[in-house]
């Protein structure tokens, strides 16, 4: 799985040596800019219900596809009855009869049918809701407003710090504790599996096992505040051996910057002070109250899910933070000269 | 206007005479659906907070809303009984009972009882019906 | 003949005079059914209308993606609004507010039992609810969904905009509750005689076991609201997690009022359309006992189905599984009424009309709501569609089939009745295809963008995942759903300035409100009929006749006052003839003065929120003083047909003793409330009361419960002293009683106090003081009405024959009594237990 933003990059090389073409930088008015163009032609369907990925989401898809067909019947013979007892003509029922109408329709049919789908629905609720797995890895989501902090607890006791992006091993059984320092979330992959609210003072737990690769999105499905809308995030499901060697790579340190212009972003980093809230592994960045961005660059979007990786859209959201994500707890820094800002997007944006 | 003695209360005999007691009786099993829901969830919610742990056995709970159940269902059969006697005061069940008198009044709120009874009694079962499924406290 | 004829015209003379609509300004102090009742309903419809401009902004916002018309606070804005004004502005007032206005002619009765605690309601709803939606125009409307989760109202908005929800919307539920006792005892006291509890109109049926739910439903909120409301002023930590508190709590107590709530909301609309469907099948309705049923059931299922909305909490699976099967089981008495709905009109002849047409539209659009209803009450469906926009569809699938589509069909069919001219056919039609069309293509798309995946109460989406075009739609069918408001509304005023009057009983109903004559006077009822059918119109042949000449009970009006009719609860057998009062400006100021109190406190101005609380107490008292529990000039009167009936009834003969217990009732299920909060806080941590918090003891609160135990008996005895004659005992041992309830709440107080039990600390102190709090509010106004009743008896008001109000104080004091017992066993005995 590349990086989305790369092809854009070099395509807007043209307009500007650094990959930003200034006109556009502060101006952008709206919330969000699409995501990246490479996701886009795979979009439909990356967020939805009825395209399952996982063994969860999939027994939730056949209980939906036998609902939605039990449920037309059942609507066509309701109104269809109901369209016959307009146009029939009267006194040619008995009352009598009608009582075994609304004993039948109303009360015993329904009484067996619903029986019938709760016993499913009950017996499907452990593959749905599976028990957590002995050892093995686990990941912790924490749901802050608008973001995901994201942190793999490996088997052998490390802890990899991430962001807005969760990856997971192709059909096996991931065990994820979801919980938030402040609101109350919900976490939601609707490809993989149903919601799990993260609320304050609670460990909730769940667990997620993809069935193909692909890479999915997932969403904030509890109402947030002002940004709710704008907490999003990427979940990648791939081979093993993929997984484990992506692993590896978040779990190393940042590599020193690439160029004089990088290394001018970090020195800009750090002394603007962004390494109050912001670590990146191997440098004196060490904060804790933003996301992690050890590897941001490696990344499918940022934002949490709102704009393309690439160093326009680093660009953009360092000068207009707070149009891009309303009320959001990251100062904004629109009056740096545009060079600097430039300097630090391409600094980041190489942060693979 | 010939009943309307009967209007005004004063001819009633003794055994339809109108109290509150049976406009509740019609409440009283959906009552005691209420109570045992309520017993079932919270038996539940307390088992699994204090007794047995997040992914303790639900046995012990389990028992119990089986014994909550029983004794329910059994509470509400006897309703249902004592409003099909009412429904059929007088040896015959005349529905709709829409006339205005105090035989009627006295069926009708039988039968409302049996109904409400034959419902209550459904969703209780309905209610019980996880205990049979759920295992632990996941 | 000619004297028959004299006779005739000199009761409706007197009539007319006791029952005269006030002139000019002075209008506005009415306080009859047939005026409070029309207003209430217009300005529940206009706030109705409000809420849908703002559903349009939205839907305008989301018509494209990445979309910027509404700033993200905005929308956030105006979607909590839309949610709070449709669901406590619109749907639970306009069918109080429909139930007020027709309710006392459909049994008959000339007035609700206490007219001016109507008109109280509704001028306190005017001001509620002016003052939460004029909040928008500041942009300080409350932004925290409709349902207000902590911790981010609690600790991340600190504008008015949640103070405004809270205390406007706490504000509006009393008015909910004060109309729901006065519906209750308005259906169980004043039908005719005749009217057996088997013969009453499937409408009152349903009204009183709504009533009955927000009885029990709304308390446990306005606890909620209670605890949020000391959160967020003075820093009780009953919601956040460092101090012990849980956000989960809110969750619980809002839902228990909640989900209700959907009904309560839901079988009103229903029992228009039970009240609709005989008329145009032309045959009662078939299974009358069983919509009895499906009603009183569907009342008590619905209250086990709250956590169906928490299914994503994190609860043990056990727990969604007992929910699930509640939320299963109330699909089966849904689906009774709508059979026997069904089976009516086949066994009837179905008469074409537009009221039908809305209710078949409404059929067709609620049986999809009911079907996605049972979806999503299957915990695994639910945790996908849970929050997203399938759920958006799924409950205005429910609320425009349930609700709003039988109101536009009730405006119809009603619209004779109130405005006595008839509303136009023709555009009743476009209207209606135009709501029909407009709302399925606006809400039926939002099935799918939710299943793909789109959540709720975003303010924005981006493109490409399959939203944009099902959006575009859902905002087009919005646009044309606003079209067929417009066409109506057109029809509305277009016919009441041009329209010609209709005839008598234009549908050729049977129930009594389509029994008077077309307008009808301001008396409401000529004379009150003896009922010896469900459909008295249609069975008994002469009662037209009868009626007009007066020749029922209660044709005149010899002492120029305002009568009517209380009867038996079970056989309505007549007990009482009833005066009721008539047009008023204390219930106005009485209404501004508790209105304040809820608005400056919104703003923190506590010592003005108290002065405008004294001036509201004041003009209640006032009000009471003046306008209930009157001696009568005699004991007794001659209401026609031969009755004689006495003018004055207390305990539990009277109509304010029933309020009384019905209103203390729900005033225990706000108790429950809190109680529940003490023992939930217990369930869900190891150590509750925390490790080293010191208790307020049990020595101080076990001296409170003997002291306040005795200041009941002496209560009691001061009653029964009363009715015996004995006033010195009387004089004796009510002051007594107060001074002993003073010495109990200070005891009560006393505990917590002396033990130094800071509330801000943690959640078990909040919780101990905020039941110590609660008990000791009650207690004060228990010594409030222990006043009340001496000064009443010092200067002759209550005396041992006319002792209602003695009567229903020494009722209150039972329901204060165990408050205290029950607070004190909690406080102090389960902590010991523990």
């Amino acid at each position: 799985m590349g990086k989305g933003g790369r092809t854009r990059r070099e395509r807007s090389g043209a307009n500007s040596a650094l990959g930003i073409r200034p006109g556009r930088r502060r101006i952008r008015p709206g919330p969000a800019l699409p995501v990246p163009a490479l996701l886009l032609s795979g979009c439909q369907g990356r967020q939805s219900v009825l395209d399952p990925a996982g063994r969860s989401a999939e027994a939730i898809a056949d209980l939906w596809w036998v609902l939605l067909a039990g449920a037309a019947v059942v609507w066509l013979a309701v109104i269809g009855l109901a369209v016959y007892a307009v146009f029939a003509r009267p006194n040619s029922h008995d009352l009598g009869k009608t009582r075994i109408l609304i004993i039948g329709g109303g009360a015993v049919v329904p009484s067996v049918v619903l029986a019938a789908l709760l016993v499913w629905s009950l017996h499907i609720l452990p593959v749905v809701h599976p028990p957590v797995p002995e050892g093995g890895m686990k990941v912790r989501v924490s749901g802050e407003r608008w973001w995901w902090r994201v942190t793999y607890l490996t088997e052998d006791g490390r802890e990899i710090p991430l962001a807005n992006e969760v990856r997971l091993p192709v059909g096996r059984a991931t065990a994820f504790d979801l919980v938030s320092p402040d609101v109350i979330h919900s976490f939601w992959i609707p490809s993989l599996a149903g919601k799990v609210d993260m609320i304050p003072g609670r460990v909730n737990r769940m667990v997620l096992e993809p069935t193909r690769e692909g890479v999915f999105r997932g969403a904030c499905a509890e109402y947030c505040g002002t940004s709710h809308a704008l907490m999003n995030f990427e979940a990648v499901s791939m081979a093993p051996a993929d997984f484990a060697a992506w692993l590896e790579r978040q779990a190393a340190p940042a590599e020193p910057p690439e160029g004089p212009v990088e290394a001018r972003g970090l020195e800009l980093f750090l002394g603007y002070g962004c390494g109050a809230c912001h670590t990146i592994r191997g440098t004196d960045a060490t904060g804790g109250l933003g996301p992690d961005l050890t590897h941001v660059g490696s990344r499918l979007s940022l934002g949490a899910g709102i704009l393309p990786n690439d160093p326009e859209a680093f660009a953009n959201w360092l000068a207009a933070t707070h149009v891009i994500k309303p009320d959001v707890n990251m100062p904004h820094f629109g009056m740096l000269p545009e060079a600097e800002i430039e300097a630090i997007a391409l600094y980041l944006d190489g942060l693979t | 206007m010939e009943d309307r003695a009967d209007i005004f209360g004063r001819r009633t005999p003794r055994r339809l005479r109108a109290d509150l007691g049976s406009l509740f009786l019609i409440a009283a099993a959906p009552t005691i659906w209420a109570a045992h829901f309520l017993l079932c969830y919270v038996t539940a919610a307390i088992w699994c907070a204090r007794i047995a742990g997040r992914d303790g056995s639900l046995d012990g709970a389990r028992l119990l809303v089986a014994a909550y159940t029983a004794a329910a269902l059994a509470g509400i059969a006897v309703i249902a009984r004592s409003g099909w006697r009412r429904h059929t005061y007088g040896g015959q069940a005349t529905v709709p009972h829409a006339r205005a008198t105090a035989e009627d009044r006295y069926r009708f709120l039988g039968f409302a009882t049996l109904l409400l009874a034959t419902l209550s009694f459904v969703a209780t079962l309905l209610v019980a019906m996880p205990a049979l499924f759920v295992e632990t406290c996941r | 003949m000619s004297t028959d004829e004299e006779i005739r015209r000199g009761q409706e003379e007197r009539l007319a005079a006791a029952w005269a609509t006030p002139k000019g300004w002075r209008y506005w102090s009415a306080v009859n059914n047939s005026e409070v009742g029309l207003w209430y309903t217009i300005v529940a419809f206009v706030f109705f209308l409000f809420a849908g401009v703002l559903a349009l902004m939205m839907r305008a916002q989301l018509a494209v993606p990445d979309n910027d018309l509404l700033s993200a606070d905005l929308y956030n804005q105006v979607f909590t609004l839309h949610g709070s004004v449709m669901m406590f502005l619109f749907g639970v007032p306009i069918f109080e507010a429909f139930s007020i206005l027709i309710m006392p002619q459909m049994l008959a009765a000339r007035d609700l039992p206490f007219p001016r605690l109507s008109a109280y309601g509704f001028w306190s709803f005017l001001i509620g609810g002016t003052f939460v939606c004029g909040s928008i125009f500041f942009g300080a409307a409350p932004k925290g969904g409709w349902f207000m989760y902590p911790p981010l109202t609690t600790e991340y908005q600190d504008d008015i905009g949640v103070d405004v929800w809270l205390l406007g919307l706490s504000f509006i539920e009393l008015a909910s509750i004060a109309a729901a006792v006065e519906l209750i005892v308005g259906i169980l006291k004043c039908r005719p005689p005749g009217m057996r509890i088997n013969m009453m109109p499937l409408y009152a049926w349903y009204i009183l076991v709504v009533a009955a739910m927000i009885l029990f439903a709304f308390p446990p909120l306005i606890a909620g609201d209670l605890l949020f409301e000391m959160e967020r002023a003075f820093d009780w930590p009953f919601f956040d997690v460092e101090r012990g508190g849980d956000p989960l709590l809110w969750q619980h107590l809002f839902w228990i009022f909640g989900h209700p709530e959907v009904y309560i909301i839901f079988l009103p609309a229903i029992a228009l359309v039970a009240t609709m469907v005989p008329t145009f099948a032309r045959r009662p309705l078939v299974g009358y006992s069983w919509i009895v049923l499906a009603a009183v059931g569907t009342g008590f299922i619905s209250f086990g189905l709250w956590v169906h909305h928490m299914y994503t909490t994190g609860l043990p699976a056990i727990s969604l599984g007992f929910f699930s099967g509640a939320s299963v089981a109330v699909a089966i008495p849904t689906g009774v009424q709508i059979f026997c709905f069904i089976a009516t009109v086949l066994v009837g002849r179905a008469v074409a009309s537009v009221p039908m047409l809305f209710v078949s539209g409404a059929l067709a659009v609620f049986v999809m709501g009911g079907l996605t209803g049972v979806m999503v009450a299957l915990a695994p469906f639910d945790f996908q569609v849970h929050d997203s926009y399938f759920i958006v569809a799924h409950l205005h699938y429910v609320l425009v089939g349930g609700v709003v589509l039988p109101v536009l069909g009730g405006i119809h069919y009603f619209f004779p009745f109130v405005a006595s001219k008839k509303l136009s056919d023709s555009l009743g039609r476009v209207s209606f295809w135009l709501v029909f069309a407009g709302f399925n293509l606006a809400f039926f798309p939002m099935h799918i963008s939710g299943l793909r995946g789109m959540p709720r109460r975003v303010f924005t989406y981006p493109e490409g995942y399959g939203w944009d075009v099902l959006n575009l739609l859902s905002s087009i069918g919005a646009l044309i759903l606003a079209a067929g408001f417009l066409v109506f509304l057109v029809d509305i005023v277009k016919t009441v300035a041009f329209g010609s009057i209709s005839e008598r009983n234009p549908w050729q109903a049977g129930t009594m409100e389509w029994l008077p004559t077309i307008p009808n006077p301001a008396w409401g009822v000529r004379t009150v009929p003896l009922v010896e059918s469900r459909y008295p119109l249609w069975d008994q042949k002469d009662i037209v006749a009868t009626y007009d000449r007066g020749g029922f009970f209660l044709p005149d009006a010899e002492e120029g006052k305002r009568e009517t009719l209380v009867t038996g609860t079970i056989d309505a057998e007549p007990l009482q003839c009833l005066r009721v009062p008539g047009p008023t400006w204390l219930t106005h100021v009485a209404a501004a003065g508790t209105g304040g109190v809820f608005i400056f406190s919104t703003f923190h101005w506590w010592w003005m929120a108290i002065a405008s609380g004294l001036v509201g107490l004041g003009f209640v008292l006032a009000w009471l003083w003046t306008g209930t529990a009157t001696i009568p000039e005699k004991p007794e009167k001659d209401v026609g047909l031969g009755v004689t009936l006495p003018l004055y009834a207390s305990g539990p003969k009277s109509v304010g003793w029933w309020a009384m217990f019905i209103t203390m009732l729900g005033d225990m299920a706000a108790f429950s409330g809190l109680v529940f909060g003490y023992y939930f806080f217990w369930t869900i941590h190891e150590n509750f009361p925390p490790e080293g918090t010191v208790g307020p003891g049990w020595r101080w609160p076990v001296l409170a419960l003997a002291l306040l135990l005795a200041a009941w008996a002496l209560t009691l005895a001061a009653r029964i002293l009363n009715g015996r004659g004995h006033r010195t005992g009387f004089f004796v041992a009510l002051p007594l009683a107060m001074a002993l309830a003073v010495a109990g709440a200070l005891a009560l107080a006393a505990g917590p106090w002396f033990t130094g039990l800071d509330p801000t600390v943690n959640s078990y102190a909040a919780t101990v003081w905020v039941l110590v709090v609660w008990t000791n509010f009650h207690l004060a106004a228990g010594l409030l009405m222990q006043g009340y009743c001496i000064a009443r008896a010092a200067v002759g008001k209550l005396t041992p024959t006319y002792d209602i109000d003695i009567h229903n104080v020494a009722l209150y004091w039972h329901f204060a009594a165990v408050t205290a017992v029950v607070t004190v066993a909690t406080i102090a005995g389960f902590p010991l237990v523990d």
